[in-house]
C-alpha cells in the first residue's frame, strides 16, 4: 500500500478565496466593525452637514441675496457643535477600526502559529525558518493596515462619494451631472491599477521573506561566517536580496505613481467644470454664492475620498497579496493525519516492530527499503551503520515525524497510525541527533516534556544523564537561563540535558539518536553504567557511531543503505567480521 | 495652490464682474495648473520613492554589515528573532514612512506653506485670526509626540519579542511536537501576541485622538475666520470673494495638516524603529581591529597560548592555560565534556580575547593582527556544523569562492562527499536548505570538513568534526588531511580516542586546566586522566578485540572504575 506524500508547498491562493478568507476574519470582529461602520456613516453625514451649514451662513448671514442679513453666530455655533460631535465620532471610528486591524492581525498570527504547531517535519524540511517566521510577522502588516484603516475608510469614502453625489443632485442636477462625468474614468483606472499591481505586491512580500531568511541564516550561522572571515561575501549576498526588495518596492511605487495622481487629476476636471458652468450660473443669477461654495467645497471633499480610494486600493492589493500567501499555508498544508478510529495502547512495556518499512523523503531515492525489525518490550537495541545509512530516518518514524511510504511501524502491537498522535508521542520520548534546547531556565528545559514531574525524579534523571555533574557549576545552578539553542552550554552538556529531558518524560519507548557523540568517553562510561538502570523496563532504540555506546544495548543491528544487514550481540557481530566489525573493530584496536 | 488663487480670481472678477471670458480663461488656467501638478506628482512619487528606498536599502545593508562584525558574545546574548526583527520589521517601518511619507511630506508641506502664505496675501488680518489655533496645535502635537514615541517603542519591543518567540518555536518544533508541548508553546505565544496587540492598540488609541483633534481645531479656525470675516464684511473692509477664498484656503491648510499629522504618527513609529536600529548600530564589536593592527602575514603556524585565562561570565572557564604548538604539528585536545576545549578553539579563532595572558601566532599577539586577514588563514569545523542554503558545491566553496569546479570535486572526493552526493540526482549541485536540512548529521560534518580543506588553511581547527561520522569514513578523512594539509598546524578536538591517535601531542583538559600532556602512547603508559578516558575500552564486552589494550595496561578493570570516581589528580606537566 503506497502512500502519496503530504502537500507542504501549496501555491498562493487566488484573489477570490483570499478575499473570502479576509472577510471571514473581518466578520469575526463584527462588534467593533459595526461600531466603526456606524461611526463612519455618522462621520459622512457630519462632514456633509458642516459645509451645508456654512453655505447657509454665507447665504443668509454673510452675503445674503435678499439684503437682509441674519445673525451669524447661531450658524457658527451649530458648526462648532457639529465639529465637536464629529471629533468624538471620528475618534471612535478610528479607534474601533484600528483595533479591528490589530485584532485581525493578532488572530491571523495565532491561526498561523497554531498551524505551525501541527505542521509535519516535511514542511520544515521544505521551508527555511526565516520564511516561516516572515509569514507570521512581515506578511501580516499589510493586512493590519488594510483592515485597520483601509476597509472602513474605503466604505466611508464610497458613502462620501455617494452622499456628495446626492447632495449635488439635490442642489443642481445639471452641475451634479457635470461634476460626476469623471467618475467612470476613475472606476476604469482603479480597475486597471488593481490588475497591474497585484502580482508585484505578491512578489514584494516574497522578496521580504527572502530577506528574513537571509537575515536568519546569517545570524544563526554567524560563527561560520566569521571563522572564515567571509563577512563580505555574506554581506554581498544579503545586499542582493535587500536590493531586490528595493527594486520590487520601486516597481510597486512606479505603478502607483502612474495611476494614483491620475486618480487625483480626474476630479479636478469636475471642479473645473463646476467652476466654469457654476460661475456662469452665478453670473446669470441661477446659483447663489452659497450654493456655489457648497459645490466647490463638496468637490474638494471628494478629492480626499478619491485619493483615499486609490491608496486603499493599493493597500488592498498588498493585503490580499499577503493574505493569499498565509491562507495558502493555512488551507493547503497537510498535517500528519490523525486516525479515524483511534486505538489505545496496551498497558506495560511496549515492544516496537518495523514491518517491511520503506521510506523516502519525497525527492530522491528510497532511504529505507524494507526494514524488518522487532524490538521486544524492555529491550535495548543499538542501531549502527555508516553515515547517511538511514538511522535517523528509521528512528524518526517512531514519533511519527514522518510516516513510512510503505509497510508499518507498530508500537505495542498497534500501528502507529492508529494511535492518537498525542498518545503515541507521550509513549515515545526522543533525543534528536542535534540537541534542541529552549531559552528558558535549565530546570524548565529538563521538565519540558513533563512539567509536573516530581523534582526528585528530575534529579534522578539528571544523575543518570550526567547533568547533575555540571549543573552545580553553572552560574545559577538549575535556575541558569539557557541561551537560545543552548549557546551557553558545551556540546556535551547540551546533549546530556536533552538526554535527561527524555528520561524525565517517563515514556515507555525511548529513542536516542546519537545521544553521546559529544561527550567524553569517561562521562560516556558513567552514562552507560547509569542508563541501564534508569531505562529499566523501557524499550530503547539507540543510534550511535561509538562502540562504547553500543555497549549499553542488548543487541545491535547494522543498517546500510536502508536495509538491515546484520543483527546480534556486539561480541557476535565483532567476531563475525562484517560491516559492524569494519565500523567498530578499528576503534578498539586503535586504543591498543 | 495657485489653482485656488485662480478660483478666487474667477469668483472675484469673473462672477462679480459678470465677465464670462475671464471665467473661461481662469478655468483653463486652473486645469493647466492641475495637469502640471499631476505630472509633477507622478515624477515626485517616483523620484521620492527612489530616494526613500535608497535610504532604506542603505540602512538595511549598513545594519547587516555591522551585525556581521559583531562578536560572538553579542549573538549568544541576543535571540536570533530579536536581531531579525531589527533587520526586517524595523527597517520596514522606516520604509513605509520613507516611500509614501516623503511624497506626503513634500506635497503637503508645500501646499500648507503656500496656503498660509496665500491666506496672508489674501488678507493678513484673516490670516492672523486663523493662527489662533496655532498654540493649541503645538501643545497637542508635543503631547502626542511624547506619548506616542514611548508607545511605539513598546510596540517595537513586543514585536521583536514575538518574532523571537516564533523563530525559536520554529527552530525547535521537532522537540515541541515530540513532547506534546504544543499547548504550552501556544500559551507562551498567546502571551507575546497579546502583549503586541495591547501595545499596538494603545499606539493606535493615541493616533485616533490626535487626528480628529487636529480636524476639530481646523473647524475652529474656519469658524473664527467666518466670524471675524463676517463682521469685516459688514464694515465693508472685506470683499465676499476674499472671504470665500479664505475659507477655501483654510481648507487647504487643514487638508495637508491632517495628512501631515497622519504622517506624524507614522514618523513616530519609524522613529521608535530607528531608535531600536541605532542601538544595534551603536553596539561596538567587542573584538575589533586595533588601529595599530597589521595585516596578518602568511602564517607558519607556530601557536602559543601564554597563561591564558578566560571567562564567559563570572567564573573562569580557562585557568592560565599554557600551550605551545610548533608549526606543522597536530595537537589534540581531549578531556571531560565542558572542560574548555571548544572555548580554547574559539580563543584561537579570536572569537573572544583572553582575559589574561596572550595568544601568539608566529610571535604576533592575535590582537595585533587584522582580524579578517588572520581568520582567512584558518580552517574551522565547528562542533555544530552549519551549512547555508545553496548547493553542496556552494557550501564547499564558501571559504574559497573562486575555487574551480575541479578543485571542489577533488576535495569532495578526498573526504567522501562525492559518495554521498551520488545519492542525489544532481550530485554536488544538490540543493541543501538552511542549516543543512535534508542531510544526515554525518553528511553535514563531511561537507563542512571539505569546506575547511578547500580553504587551504594555515591552521586547521576541527572541533569534534567527526563525532557523527563512522570510523571508516573518518579514516578516509584523516588520509585526506594528511595528504592535503601536510605540514600545517592543526588542532583537533575529539572524544573518540582513535581519532586523536594521530596527533603529535595530546592535551587532556579538565575543568579549564591542562592536566596531562604527551603523545598517545606516553599518556596511556602512565596512570592519569587519559587512562581513565581510555578505560572504557577495557570494560566493553569486546575483550577479545581489546585484549591487546589490556596487555598494554596492567590495571585491572575494577581499578579503573575506582580511579574514574577518584578525584582528578592534577599532574600538570610543564
Ligand atoms: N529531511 C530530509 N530530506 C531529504 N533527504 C534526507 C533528509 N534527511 C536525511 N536525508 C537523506 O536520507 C539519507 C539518510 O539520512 P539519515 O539522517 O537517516 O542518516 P543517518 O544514518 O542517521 O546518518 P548519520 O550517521 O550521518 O546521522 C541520507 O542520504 C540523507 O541525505
Ligand atoms: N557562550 C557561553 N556562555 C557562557 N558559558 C559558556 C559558553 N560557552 C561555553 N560555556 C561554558 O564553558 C564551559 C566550557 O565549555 P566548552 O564548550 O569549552 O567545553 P568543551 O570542553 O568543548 O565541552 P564538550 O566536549 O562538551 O564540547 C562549559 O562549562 C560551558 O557551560
Ligand atoms: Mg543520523
Amino acid at each position: 500500500m503506497s502512500r502519496r506524500f503530504l502537500s507542504v508547498d501549496p501555491p498562493d491562493l487566488s484573489l477570490w478565496p483570499t478575499a473570502k478568507g479576509l472577510a471571514r476574519l473581518w466578520r469575526e470582529q463584527w462588534k467593533i466593525v459595526t461600531v466603526g461602520l456606524v461611526c463612519a456613516f455618522v462621520m459622512t453625514g457630519l462632514s456633509l452637514a458642516i459645509p451645508l451649514v456654512i453655505q447657509r451662513a454665507i447665504d443668509h448671514a454673510i452675503a445674503p441675496k435678499s439684503g437682509h442679513r441674519a445673525a451669524l453666530w447661531p450658524y457658527l455655533a451649530v458648526v462648532v457643535v457639529l465639529a465637536i460631535v464629529r471629533f468624538f465620532v471620528n475618534f471612535t471610528r478610528r479607534y474601533a477600526t484600528a483595533r479591528t486591524g490589530v485584532r485581525v492581525e493578532a488572530r491571523m498570527r495565532e491561526l498561523l502559529y497554531q498551524a505551525y504547531l501541527r505542521y509535519p517535519r516535511a514542511f520544515y524540511d521544505r521551508h527555511a525558518t526565516g520564511q516561516v517566521v516572515s509569514r507570521a510577522t512581515n506578511d501580516l502588516y499589510p493586512i493590519r493596515y488594510f483592515i485597520g484603516w483601509g476597509m472602513t475608510q474605503g466604505i466611508q469614502s464610497v458613502m462620501m462619494i455617494v452622499g456628495i453625489a446626492i447632495v449635488l443632485f439635490l442642489v443642481d442636477v445639471k452641475l451634479a451631472a457635470l461634476a460626476l462625468v469623471a467618475m467612470p474614468f476613475v472606476a476604469v483606472l482603479t480597475f486597471m491599477f488593481g490588475r497591474k499591481v497585484m502580482p508585484v505586491s505578491r512578489e514584494v512580500q516574497q522578496l521580504k521573506a527572502d530577506v528574513t531568511e537571509a537575515a536568519d541564516e546569517a545570524v544563526v550561522g554567524i560563527e561560520m561566517v566569521q571563522a572564515f572571515g567571509r563577512e563580505d561575501d555574506v554581506q554581498a549576498r544579503f545586499g542582493v536580496k535587500a536590493q531586490a526588495v528595493r527594486d520590487g518596492v520601486l516597481r510597486q511605487a512606479r505603478i502607483e505613481a502612474a495611476f494614483l495622481p491620475g486618480l487625483l487629476f480626474l476630479p479636478t476636471l469636475s471642479i473645473a467644470a463646476v467652476v466654469y458652468f457654476g460661475g456662469r450660473d452665478v453670473i446669470n443669477g441661477a446659483l447663489t454664492y452659497g450654493q456655489f461654495f457648497l459645490f466647490y467645497q463638496l468637490l474638494l471633499q471628494l478629492v480626499w475620498p478619491l485619493e483615499a480610494l486609490g491608496w486603499i486600493l493599493s493597500l488592498g492589493q498588498r493585503a490580499t497579496a499577503s493574505a493569499s500567501r498565509s491562507f495558502a499555508w493555512l488551507q493547503g498544508i497537510e498535517t500528519i493525519p490523525e486516525p479515524s478510529q483511534p486505538t489505545s495502547l496496551p498497558a506495560g512495556p511496549l515492544g516496537v516492530r518495523f514491518e517491511d518499512v520503506h521510506f523516502s523523503y519525497g525527492s530522491g531515492s528510497e532511504v529505507l527499503s524494507g526494514i524488518q525489525l522487532e524490538v521486544a518490550p524492555g529491550e535495548v537495541i543499538a542501531v549502527c551503520g555508516p553515515t547517511g545509512a538511514g538511522k535517523t530516518s528509521l528512528l524518526n518514524l517512531l514519533p511519527r515525524f514522518y510516516d513510512p511510504t510503505d509497510g508499518r511501524v507498530l508500537v505495542g502491537g498497534v500501528d502507529a497510525r492508529d494511535l492518537p498522535i498525542e498518545d503515541l508521542r507521550n509513549a515515545v520520548a526522543i533525543v534528536t541527533q542535534k540537541p534542541i534546547l529552549f531559552s528558558i531556565p535549565l530546570r524548565d528545559n529538563l521538565t519540558a516534556a513533563r512539567p509536573d514531574a516530581p523534582w526528585d525524579e528530575v534529579v534522578a534523571a539528571c544523575e543518570a544523564a550526567g547533568v547533575a555533574h555540571f549543573a552545580s557549576e553553572l552560574p545559577d545552578g538549575y535556575d541558569t537561563l539557557i541561551g537560545e539553542r543552548g549557546v551557553n552550554l558545551s556540546g556535551g552538556q547540551r546533549q546530556r540535558v536533552a538526554l535527561a529531558r527524555a528520561l524525565v518524560a517517563g515514556a515507555r519507548v525511548v529513542v536516542l539518536d546519537d545521544p553521546m557523540s559529544a561527550v567524553d568517553t569517561q562521562t560516556e562510561r558513567h552514562l552507560v553504567e547509569n542508563l541501564r538502570p534508569a531505562l529499566a523496563g523501557r524499550t530503547v532504540l539507540i543510534a550511535t557511531q561509538r562502540l562504547s555506546t553500543v555497549e549499553v544495548a542488548d543487541r545491535a543491528v547494522v543498517v546500510d543503505d536502508g536495509v538491515i544487514v546484520e543483527s546480534g550481540t556486539p561480541d557476535e557481530l565483532l567476531a563475525r567480521g562484517g560491516l559492524f566489525a569494519q565500523l567498530f573493530g578499528e576503534e578498539v584496536s586503535a586504543a591498543a | 495652490m495657485a489653482a485656488l488663487l485662480i478660483v478666487k480670481d474667477a469668483i472675484d472678477h469673473g462672477m462679480r464682474a459678470h465677465d464670462k471670458t475671464r471665467l473661461g480663461v481662469d478655468v483653463l488656467v486652473y486645469l493647466a495648473i492641475n495637469g502640471l501638478a499631476w505630472i509633477m506628482q507622478t515624477s515626485l512619487v517616483r523620484g521620492l520613492a527612489g530616494v526613500g528606498q535608497d535610504v532604506v536599502l542603505g540602512l538595511r545593508q549598513d545594519l547587516f554589515d555591522h551585525l556581521t562584525t559583531l562578536s560572538l558574545r553579542y549573538f549568544s546574548q541576543q535571540k536570533a528573532g530579536w536581531i531579525i526583527s531589527r533587520l526586517t520589521s524595523d527597517v520596514d517601518a522606516l520604509s513605509d514612512v520613507l516611500s509614501q511619507g516623503l511624497t506626503t511630506l513634500v506635497v503637503n508641506t508645500l501646499t500648507l506653506l503656500a496656503a498660509i502664505v496665500g491666506l496672508f496675501v489674501l488678507d493678513w488680518r484673516l490670516g492672523l485670526v486663523a493662527l489662533v489655533i496655532l498654540p493649541p496645535t503645538l501643545v497637542l502635537t508635543r503631547w502626542f509626540q511624547v506619548k506616542s514615541h514611548a508607545a511605539f517603542l513598546r510596540v517595537r519591543e513586543t514585536i521583536s519579542a514575538l518574532t523571537a518567540q516564533i523563530a525559536e518555536s520554529v527552530s525547535g518544533m521537532a522537540v515541541i511536537q515530540a513532547f506534546n508541548r504544543e499547548r504550552a508553546f501556544l500559551s507562551e505565544f498567546d502571551k507575546a501576541n497579546d502583549a503586541n496587540r495591547v501595545t499596538n492598540t494603545y499606539a493606535q488609541y493615541l493616533n485616533s485622538i490626535f487626528f480628529p483633534a487636529v480636524e476639530l481645531l481646523g473647524v475652529v479656525a474656519m469658524v473664527a475666520v467666518l466670524w471675524v470675516g463676517g463682521r469685516m464684511l459688514g464694515h465693508g473692509s472685506l470683499t465676499i470673494g476674499t472671504l470665500v477664498s479664505s475659507v477655501f484656503l483654510l481648507n487647504l491648510v487643514f487638508q495637508p495638516l491632517q495628512e501631515l499629522s497622519d504622517l506624524y504618527g507614522q514618523v513616530q513609529s519609524a522613529g521608535a524603529a530607528m531608535e531600536k536600529i541605532t542601538t544595534v548600530l551603536d553596539t561596538e564589536a567587542e573584538i575589533h581591529d586595533e588601529p595599530s593592527a597589521i595585516r596578518a602575514p602568511r602564517i607558519e603556524g607556530d601557536l602559543v597560548l601564554d597563561r591564558v585565562t578566560f571567562s564567559y561570565g563570572r567564573d573562569p572557564v580557562l585557568h592560565a592555560i599554557d600551550v605551545h604548538v610548533r608549526a606543522g604539528q597536530c595537537l589534540a585536545l581531549v578531556g571531560e565534556s565542558g572542560g574548555g576545549k571548544s572555548t580554547t578553539a574559539k580563543l584561537v579563532g579570536r572569537f573572544y580575547d583572553p582575559d589574561e595572558g596572550a595568544i601568539r601566532v608566529d610571535g604576533h599577539d592575535l590582537r595585533s593582527l587584522e582580524l579578517r586577514t588572520y581568520r582567512r588563514q584558518l580552517g574551522v569545523v565547528l562542533q555544530d556544523p552549519f551549512l547555508f542554503a545553496g548547493t553542496i558545491a556552494d557550501n564547499i566553496r564558501f571559504a574559497h569562492p573562486d575555487a574551480t569546479d575541479a578543485q571542489v570535486e577533488d576535495v569532495a572526493h578526498a573526504v567522501g562527499v562525492d559518495r554521498i552526493a551520488r545519492r542525489f540526482d544532481t550530485g554536488l549541485q544538490h540543493e541543501v536548505r538552511e542549516g543543512g536540512a535534508g542531510l544526515s548529521a554525518g553528511e553535514r560534518q563531511l561537507i563542512s570538513i571539505a569546506r575547511a580543506l578547500l580553504a587551504d588553511p594555515r591552521i586547521l581547527i576541527l572541533d569534534e568534526a567527526t563525532s557523527n561520522i563512522d570510523r571508516p569514513t573518518e579514516i578516509l578523512i584523516e588520509q585526506a588531511l594528511d595528504r592535503l594539509l601536510r605540514g600545517r598546524t592543526s588542532i583537533i578536538i575529539a572524544h573518540r580516542l582513535a581519532t586523536v591517535r594521530r596527533a603529535d601531542e595530546i592535551l587532556v583538559m579538565e575543568h579549564g586546566r591542562i592536566t596531562q600532556q604527551g603523545t598517545f602512547d606516553d599518556l596511556l603508559a602512565v596512570e592519569g586522566p587519559f587512562r581513565r578516558l581510555a578505560a572504557q575500552l577495557k570494560d566493553t564486552a569486546l575483550k577479545g578485540v581489546g585484549a591487546q589494550l589490556q596487555a598494554d595496561d596492567e590495571m585491572p578493570v575494577t581499578g579503573s572504575r575506582e580511579s574514574s570516581s577518584a578525584s582528578v589528580a592534577s599532574s600538570e606537566p610543564e
